[in-house]
């Protein structure tokens, strides 16, 4: 079933590896039964307290124990679309990559044209289509990080699917959120979707080069992560001209030490 | 979004101890859902009434008890209840703005009536 609607289209959900498709990935999702039974009984109520994310959350524990066991600093970022995920990705791939060897999972709802963008010699991309869902969960990035081969990968970066609300609820076993915020959207975008930003670990303000001309005001925009996400980091970066890379390159560099 | 989704998988813990209970009908179901859990409740009751829908809960009572927020203030070393709505946490104490929540983003199946 559809999750946004409720309608009855089978959702198609794919994992492609640029220039192949791993097998089997390509199935739509199965349909639990609901397997109810109509023997009677006497009327009673039990407690439960069961999380409804807590299969999501098994899964990406499990993500968690294998990023750890391998020693990969795994990133989440999120943003909604345009921001920049992906030329931040390619720039730094191109620079921070050629010393760390990195790897990406990409989600987007059609196309491989991230995953096209994305793939160097030296960098293993596997494309996630989710159809209409408007998330990556843990299970997809499990299946998705399944086809890389993760040999000598000391980064792994998860693009998630432009947007601002639902990636905030689906932990993925990342180690670190980064959530972006470009020059273009306004300085109000934290106060606007605050769960996403209460979750980020780092803010990166992109764009930054043509902050300026949009008249977008840095430091209330600053000002506004602040009072959202007190604790999370703020670098403020622009992948065109490189400005505040170094920044984002220490961060990543300090963060890699914490894995190892 | 999401809402269809959560409720989906709230069914399947609903129908799965519906069904080792041996319930004919179940009557009532409770979530526990916080504040920030980022889910909107009326979402989530259209949810219910689509996925309940030929199953042993439909038309069921649906029944949502809201959590509130609570924040930790690191100066103060204590939690506070944020009652008002927003996801700004100023310390009603010291004045520092918090991000540590303590609770607030429950997103849970409580409790399932039957019989």
């Amino acid at each position: 079933m559809c999750k946004e609607c409720g309608c009855n289209h089978k959702v198609p959900f794919g994992v492609k590896v640029l220039s192949w498709i791993a097998p089997g990935m390509l199935k739509p999702r199965v349909a639990e039964s609901d397997g109810a039974s109509t023997t009677s009984s006497p009327p009673h109520s039990i407690e439960i307290h069961t999380s409804l994310l807590a299969k999501n959350d098994d899964l990406a524990a499990a993500n968690r124990a294998l990023f750890s066991q391998r020693r990969i600093l795994t990133l989440n970022l999120l943003s909604s679309p345009g921001s920049g995920k992906t030329t931040l990705l390619s720039r730094t791939v191109d620079e921070f990559g050629l010393g760390n060897r990195c790897a990406v999972v990409v989600g987007d709802l059609e196309t491989d044209n991230d995953a096209r963008r994305l793939h160097r010699p030296h960098v293993q991309v596997a494309q996630i289509t989710t159809g209409t869902a408007c998330h990556l969960d843990a299970d997809m990035v499990a299946r998705g990080v399944k086809a890389l081969d993760l040999t000598d990968v000391r980064v792994l970066f998860i693009e998630n699917v432009g947007n601002l609300v639902c990636p905030a609820d689906f932990d993925l076993g990342e180690t670190l959120r980064v959530v972006l915020l470009s020059a273009t959207e306004g300085e109000d975008k934290p106060l606007k979707y605050p769960p996403i930003f209460k979750s980020a670990d780092l803010v990166l303000l992109t764009k930054i080069d043509i902050a300026e001309v949009l008249g977008f005001d840095r430091l209330q925009a600053l000002d506004n992560i602040r009072r959202m996400a007190p604790r999370a980091e703020c670098i403020e970066l622009s992948a065109r001209s490189g400005e505040g890379m170094e920044a984002w390159y220490r961060y990543l560099e300090s963060h890699l030490t914490s894995v190892e | 979004m999401h809402e269809i989704g959560i409720m989906e998988s709230a069914m399947t813990f609903v129908l799965q101890h519906a069904t080792e209970n041996r319930a004919r009908k179940v009557s009532r179901v409770v979530l526990r859902i916080g504040t920030l859990a980022g889910v909107e409740v009326e979402s989530l009751r259209f949810a219910f009434d689509v996925v309940s829908r030929g199953t042993l809960a439909e038309n069921a009572d649906f029944e949502i008890e809201i959590v509130p927020a609570s924040v930790f203030c690191q100066g103060c070393n204590d939690e506070f209840i944020q009652d008002t709505a927003g996801y700004i946490f100023i310390c009603p104490t010291c004045g520092d703005l918090c991000g540590e929540i303590r609770r607030g983003r429950e997103l849970e199946l409580s409790r399932i009536e039957m019989n």
